[in-house]
């Protein structure tokens, strides 16, 4: 009797190890989504990627709707600031207007450094890493006058046209009543 | 009287236009005096070589200039000794003397003069860092902006101000007078 107490506690003690060593293998292999976490969450890993200038030449081409691109880098303070900002913007406008993200950090930060950052700030707009030898090529099509001082944050209107550029910091207050603007129909 | 209204209008847009761009290639760099790290006043005059200068734009917190800290210094060693010489200017009005000092002591081997108030920063039209001003023995500016194509340093396929110093000293045109690279702003006093 009492080794059949001790052959079932045994097997008691296997099944539950057997399932703590299930549960993390199979949260390893599943999407976060089919675990029982929101969309939202899944979206929270956000996907980098790497575009060269063709690239970000296509990302501005007009859409239909304003485009609002912000420029940065992970190694940049004011960027990483205005960051929260920039998310509570896109959250507001969602649907009415797209917001992009082009980080300039080095190319072997885009699968650590660039994606925790946006994980942190719960950035959920598309997000592209621009590598190209030629970046003043880049800057110049981007903005004529400016230098590449980052960030940077650029609104086109549906046309594709520019209608507000701001180098350095922005100011929520600023930037949501020029978004305003490049939605109301115009006089 | 509405046509001189109209072109006196001409002339003060190009003029505000023209100051917001800073100075253009090919013009001729003013004379300026600043305060160094030193204790002592200096000028662009006093510290330019006998085949011309680079005045650049600097910062002590920039990530950006901290890893071209080994490049600036060894392309300022290899053109010292062929007349060029090189200026440090900090603009940056979120760092102080002491900071400023300490990181021009430490990591710079040529002078770091403060730009205070950002007045010649605003003057040349300079809003990055790192940015360069080269200008030869008359003050005209050959080349402006990046050192080179790669932040990194690992892959770096061209060097723009070595290239610009080596045509001018050659006695050629300058290939490539403006070029710009991802940098940190300049943070001025009163930036809105």
């Amino acid at each position: 009797m009492s080794k059949l107490f001790v052959v079932l506690v045994k097997a008691a003690l296997c099944a539950v190890f057997a399932l703590l060593l299930i549960e993390p293998l199979s949260a390893q292999g599943m999407p976060k989504a089919a675990k029982g976490t929101s969309p939202k969450a899944a979206a929270a890993s956000p996907k980098v990627t790497q575009i060269d200038i063709d690239g970000l030449k296509k990302l501005l081409e007009p859409s239909g709707k304003p485009l609002l691109i912000n420029f940065w880098a992970t190694w940049c303070d004011p960027c990483r600031e205005e960051f929260p900002d920039l998310v509570k913007l896109d959250g507001e406008y969602k649907g009415r207007v797209d917001f992009i993200t082009v980080s300039l950090d080095d190319l072997e930060d885009i699968g650590t450094l660039v994606p925790k950052f946006l994980r942190e700030v719960k950035a959920e707009m598309p997000a592209y890493l621009l590598k190209t030898p030629d970046e003043s090529a880049a800057i110049t099509m981007v903005a004529k006058d400016w230098s590449g001082n980052l960030p940077l944050t650029v609104l086109y209107d549906a046309a594709g046209q520019a209608a507000y550029t701001r180098p350095g910091k922005f100011k929520y207050e600023t930037l949501k009543e020029e978004i305003e603007k490049s939605l109301s129909p115009k006089k | 009287m509405r046509k001189l209204t109209v072109f006196l209008a001409a002339i003060f847009a190009f003029a505000v236009a023209a100051n917001a761009q800073g100075i253009a290639v090919g013009a001729t760099m003013e004379d300026f005096s600043l305060a160094g790290t030193d204790g002592k006043t200096h000028s662009l005059n006093s510290l330019k070589g006998e085949k011309g200068a680079v005045v650049m734009f600097l910062s002590a917190q920039c990530p950006v200039v901290k890893g071209y800290i080994e490049r600036i210094n060894a392309v300022a060693a290899d053109y010292k000794s062929k007349g060029i010489t090189f200026i440090g200017i900090n603009s940056n009005a979120t760092e102080d003397f002491a900071w400023v000092k300490s990181d021009g002591d430490q990591n710079f081997k040529f002078p770091m003069l403060i730009d205070k108030g950002n007045k010649l920063a605003d003057k040349l039209g300079a809003t990055v860092t790192p940015e360069a001003y080269y200008v030869d023995a008359k003050n005209t500016l050959l080349y402006h902006g990046a050192i080179d194509n790669d932040r990194s340093g690992k892959a770096i396929t061209d060097q723009y101000l070595r290239a610009a110093f080596d045509q001018s000293l050659a006695g050629q045109k300058v290939v490539n007078t403006r070029k710009n690279a991802f940098g940190c702003t300049i943070k001025k006093a009163g930036a809105q």
